[in-house]
């Protein structure tokens, strides 16, 4: 029992990062923007919030400057894209290697340091109660954000007003338009508020979850898992939620694994989760495949079984609005 | 509210959209707003909406000039406008989509507002429903209530009547009416066809070549209408190029097929064709001749049944083989689905002649140009063609040896003078024992070059018959469902 | 006299672009407490201060070109085949893997056929990303990369595992070939003239396909209109996959040239990130073929110069990628902007 509380508790921890990386993700890619910056975005605020929590002592303040940075690299994403029409695929790409550069360059002097983390909150009234309090009761404060967030994404996304516009101006950005809806400032708003959140996963990273800096920071990879969380999870924040905690699942069992086997290098675990990436991938999509829809035909029952996974994007995702355009 | 346009000019490059337009519109009137395709009637209507701005002149609204319109600020003026494509959200429900771009208030209003609404209007629209699985009209109908709460006194309906059964175009005209005569709504009813400016129509505006040729006050007369409509160009009208002969054998055959599409299966469809023959379909979008097409060009999965073309069966979904037997198919979509938007002329004729390549180079290219007298020259890119370019250039990349030709919406978004060449094409490919089915919305169009007619309704064909014992309004009733099955 | 004019422009637009550059590497620079001037020579001494420098600059250019040019022909259909880099890595795999069975040295056969086996490696890898594709619908951006990081599991796996040197496995890699397999540079330099020669010969090679040939035309068409190309009988997916397998194949020979001309064993970082450089290149030179060889040795300078950094002033190697990012960022924006402001002058 109580094993299986602290594992219930690691794997908790384990995917608050990426809990929050995706649900920002999802929040762009809502409003039909692709953020392809993960990768890039989640080390650079990581470094960025570690070495602002060395430099000032204050965690709190780290958290903050990786939020920033993840407004920042957003900006950019919003700017080329949405804004001035660039592929977002292509700046997305090019923004992942420069900020993973760019934080191994400016990281340089904070590799292996040894600096401050983010407290851990014991919550009373719940820390008491039997089991829920072991796996609840005691964590990080990003933990506990990426635990509400969700749900409250969840909330915000379909049952408010701002929520629907924003699925409007990720569907048909011209019917949004025609009804007087700022799309384009809806889409810039929201691709940096979902930055916000990719950022705040880079500062739940260095400051909690794999505290420090170092090349290899241990984040690496987390970004494009992220990316394809928010697929698997059909845009849908709860859902979302539960693939990264598969993730995280899979993470913890692999540390378990690797003590079991101490002869395999420790890297190879790092690369473990992207066939199961790839495979979750297949799962959501091979549905649209023809030979698939074929062979769903002889066999109807493959068919049912299948399509409660088939995910949807949004009708307008990545695509290019500028009413300018129009003349 | 009054409307008044002001020495409107449009232009888009060199095409000149609208050329200084004056006019003015009052409060409580319909308008028919007529001209053929191409002749800037949903440009003008545009910029009243906001969604693109006159490049010289003036809209003014009860005197006041609006400057720097944008859809919001038009709907805020009190401009609302129902697109032929409505401009809505699938993949949400009535209700999301009711309450988007609309006032802010309680959820229990808004559902408040829109029964009652729905109630006032007799139409159905149940509010939990995907918008995605709507017809077309009750799409309309949705958007007409949305824009009536949001309080437009000004409505302008471009092309309604397209893709909605006559039903529910008996239900928009009187719904215009009430709302012209007991609320002082000014409506302006765009449109291509003559019928319904009769019908509705207390004011008619003429538009030709982006120039206002006339308004003239009910009732009208056809003959000057039509005059008006397409000048001297006119003598064209109504007169039926021949019909090919018609073939001995049975070169396409279906028995009992079932053909599988993404969103809906065909059952139990047997048809024969022979050579020579014009097969129409008629129906409202999505009710099955899509399925139909792509299914009998190989584009879609045949589930049960048999398939015969020329002698050979065939399963599955064979598009390649379908291609080589001769068949051949060309998209609504031109350039969406059709063509290549940045490649050039030359480029498109290489790859659909790949025999061809070594030896001819420019001469084929040259040859298909000159003979479907496409205005452009090779290098051009077939997203700066027009409509009717983009069509002619698609026929003249038609193989020689095709037999069946499918076709959807032949001349949809073409001039009049630009269809007809279409059609003097294909129907000399006909008289050459090729064979043709097409789609249409336009009933006269069906008319005018089919042997036989098939009716579609309800996702299955209901009708069968030579094209002499079908006419135009039979066909509208039984695509509506109300006529008799045969 | 227009095509002056638009050149100017060009020029001009390059101008601004290597400014903006300029001044945010500055930035960068101060902010990591370096010398920004003094950075930037050393930088730059370090990819062409000596012929020995060139030489190395040059056998970094010769990988670049080949998976840039190789890029070309999925950047045509449209694909964005990120899994370049795991392409290399299998192509040093499987050439690797031919000369194992030969620790006592071989002929130059040996060495075709190791290329030959680099290129089917790359061709593979690249296949089943194509697959993924085509088959199983997953976008290649993730079907690629996922693999990316199993061919990285892969070579660590062999490393130290089946191919592990005797006595210590380490991330030194595996044990170096025989003498005889090593593609020999030209005297006591590192210059190789059969890969420069295979490099040079992949670009013409990938220009002649995409203008020349009616499948190079057939490439575009898929890219531009997949459903047309299904209409006029062109097989998309067939298509894509013979990109797919042709990129492969280079970044494989490329993945393979490293093995036998360069590192003469596998590595952990066999592939040296030049498969993402690559794809940075590509989109610099807006998949113009002709600007691919000098962006791939202006990037080549940076990536050897950025090794003398933490020699001489302790700063981490990576500020040449921080570089070739900041330079295509910033064309993009000077292209973004330009286009912009000529929609708003339109409107006017």
């Amino acid at each position: 029992m109580d094993y299986l509380a602290l594992t219930l508790a690691g794997i908790l921890s384990a995917g608050a990062p990426l809990v929050l990386a995706t649900l920002g993700e999802t929040l762009t890619e809502r409003a039909g923007v692709i953020n392809l910056s993960l990768d890039g975005t989640i080390l650079l605020s990581a470094m960025t919030a570690f070495a602002v929590a060395f430099l000032s002592n204050n965690p709190w303040l780290g958290l903050l400057a990786s939020v920033a940075v993840g407004i920042a690299t957003a900006s950019i994403v919003a700017l080329m894209g949405p804004v001035l029409g660039k592929s977002q695929l292509a700046v997305g790409f090019i923004l992942t290697l420069f900020c993973r550069d760019l934080a191994y360059f400016l990281g340089h002097p904070f590799a292996r340091q040894l600096g401050p983390e983010l407290p851990v909150w014991t919550i009373p009234g719940i820390r008491e109660l039997p089991f829920i309090g072991q796996v609840l009761g005691h964590h990080s404060p990003v933990v506990y954000l990426s635990l509400i967030l969700t749900v409250y994404l969840w909330w915000w996304l379909f049952s408010t007003r701002s929520g629907l516009d924003v699925r409007a101006v990720g569907e048909e950005p011209w019917a949004a338009f025609a009804r007087g809806i700022k799309v384009q400032r809806l889409r810039i708003v929201y691709t940096l508020m979902g930055g916000a959140l990719v950022g705040l996963a880079g500062g739940a990273f260095s400051l909690a979850v794999k505290p420090g800096w170092g090349r290899p920071q241990g984040a690496e990879g987390a970004g494009w898992i992220a990316l394809a969380i928010v697929i698997f999870g059909g845009w849908h924040p709860l859902r979302a939620a539960l693939g990264a905690y598969l993730f995280a699942t899979l993470q913890v069992l692999g540390i378990h694994l690797q003590e079991q086997l101490p002869g395999l290098p420790a890297p190879l675990f790092q690369v473990a989760p992207f066939p199961v990436m790839i495979l979750t991938l297949l799962l959501v999509n091979v549905g649209k495949a023809s030979w698939f829809q074929d062979l769903t035909f002889r066999y109807p029952g493959l068919k049912r079984w299948l399509s409660r996974w088939q995910v949807t994007a949004p009708a307008a995702l990545g695509t290019d609005f500028r009413p300018e355009k129009e003349t | 509210m009054r409307v008044e346009f002001q020495d409107i000019h449009k232009y888009y490059g060199w095409v000149r959209a609208n050329v200084g337009i004056n006019l003015v519109l009052e409060p409580g009137r319909i308008y028919g707003l007529l001209g053929e395709n191409g002749a800037g009637k949903s440009t003008l209507m545009r910029m009243l909406a906001g969604h693109t701005q006159p490049s010289k002149g003036c809209i003014l609204f009860d005197g006041e000039v609006a400057d720097g319109l944008n859809p919001s600020r038009a709907l805020n003026m009190g401009v609302g406008m129902l697109y032929q494509d409505p401009l809505d959200f699938p993949a949400l429900n009535i209700f999301e989509n009711f309450l988007l771009g609309g006032r802010k208030q309680a959820k229990k209003q808004t559902l408040h507002r829109l029964r009652e609404l729905g109630e006032r209007f007799h139409f159905s629209l149940p509010p939990g429903e995907k918008v995605s699985e709507l017809t077309v009209g009750e799409r309309q109908q949705l958007e007409l209530l949305r824009l009536l709460d949001l309080g437009v006194k000004v409505l302008v309906l471009d092309e309604p009547t397209t893709g909605i059964s006559i039903t529910q175009k008996e239900m928009l005209f009187a719904t215009m009416r009430q709302l012209a005569k007991d609320r002082g709504r000014t409506i302006v009813f765009v449109t291509h066809k003559l019928a319904e400016v009769e019908e509705l129509c207390e004011e008619v505006i003429v538009l030709r070549r982006g120039k206002l040729v006339a308004k003239l006050q009910s009732p009208f007369q056809s003959d000057e209408l039509i005059k008006l409509m397409f000048g001297s160009e006119h003598e064209g009208i109504g007169k039926t190029q021949l019909r090919p002969e018609l073939g001995k054998e049975k070169f396409l055959q279906l028995q009992n097929v079932q053909l599988l599409g993404d969103k809906y299966t065909l059952r139990d469809i047997s048809l024969q064709i022979r050579p020579g023959e014009i097969l129409g379909l008629a129906g409202l979008e999505g009710n099955g001749q899509e399925l139909l097409l792509r299914g009998l060009a190989g584009l879609a999965r045949v589930g049960k049944g048999r398939l015969i073309f020329d002698g050979e069966e065939f399963q599955g979904r064979p598009y390649l083989k379908f291609r080589q037997a001769g068949i051949h198919f060309l998209p609504a979509a031109r350039l969406e689905h059709g063509l290549f938007p940045d490649l050039s002329l030359v480029e498109h004729f290489r790859l659909a002649f790949p025999e061809r390549n070594g030896d001819h180079g420019q001469l084929l290219p040259e040859e298909g140009i000159k003979k479907f007298s496409i205005q452009a020259q090779l290098s051009t890119s077939a997203r700066a063609l027009s409509g009717g370019n983009q069509q002619r250039l698609l026929l003249a990349l038609i193989p020689t040896q095709t037999r069946l030709l499918l076709l959807e919406h032949p001349t949809r978004g073409l001039d009049h003078g630009a269809g007809q060449q279409v059609w003097s094409h294909l129907l000399d490919r006909c008289r050459r024992d090729a064979a043709l089915i097409f789609s249409s919305a336009d009933l006269d169009e069906i008319k005018a070059h089919s042997h036989r007619v098939l009716v579609f309704y309800n996702r299955q064909i209901i009708a069968d018959r030579p094209v002499h014992s079908l006419g135009v309004e039979e066909m509208g009733r039984l695509m509506a469902g109300q006529g008799r099955a045969v | 006299m227009f095509q002056a004019a638009r050149f100017g422009l060009s020029l001009g637009r390059l101008a601004a672009a290597l400014f903006i550059s300029f001044v945010i590497t500055t930035l960068i620079l101060l902010v990591a407490g370096a010398p920004p001037l003094h950075s930037l020579v050393i930088l730059f001494e370090g990819g062409l201060g000596s012929a020995a420098k060139v030489t190395q600059t040059i056998a970094v250019w010769i990988p670049l070109v080949l998976c840039s040019s190789a890029l070309l022909l999925t950047f045509a259909p449209g694909l964005w085949n990120i899994g370049v880099e795991g392409q290399i890595i299998l192509g040093a795999i499987f050439a690797t893997g031919f000369l194992r069975p030969f620790p006592a040295g071989g002929t130059g056969l040996h060495l075709v056929g190791a290329l030959a086996a680099g290129m089917i490696g790359g061709a593979l890898w690249a296949y089943l990303a194509g697959v993924l594709r085509t088959w199983g619908r997953v976008h290649e951006i993730f079907g690629g990369l996922g693999l990316n990081f199993v061919a990285l599991g892969l070579t660590l796996w062999l490393i130290f595992g089946p191919w592990r040197r005797p006595g210590v496995a380490s991330m030194s890699g595996t044990e170096p070939l025989h003498h005889t397999l090593w593609l020999k540079g030209l005297k006591g330099l590192s210059l190789n003239p059969v890969s420069l020669a295979l490099a040079i010969l992949a670009i013409f090679f990938v220009i002649f396909l995409l203008r020349f040939t009616r499948w190079g035309l057939s490439l575009k068409a898929v890219g531009q209109n997949p459903e047309a190309a299904l209409l006029f009988g062109l097989k998309p997916n067939r298509r894509i996959l013979e990109a797919m397998v042709a990129c492969g194949a280079l970044a494989g020979l490329a993945g393979g040239l490293q093995v036998v001309g360069v590192y003469h064993r596998l590595l952990p970082a066999i592939s040296s990130n030049y498969g993402y450089t690559a794809l940075l290149v590509t989109m610099l030179a807006s998949f113009r073929p002709h600007l691919i060889p000098p962006i791939c040795l202006f990037f080549a300078v940076l990536n050897v110069g950025s090794i003398q950094l933490p020699l001489q002033l302790q700063l981490d190697s990576s500020l040449s990628g921080v570089i070739q990012g900041v330079l295509v960022l910033a064309v993009f924006l000077v292209h973004g902007l330009e286009e912009h402001f000529r929609l708003l002058r339109r409107k006017r």
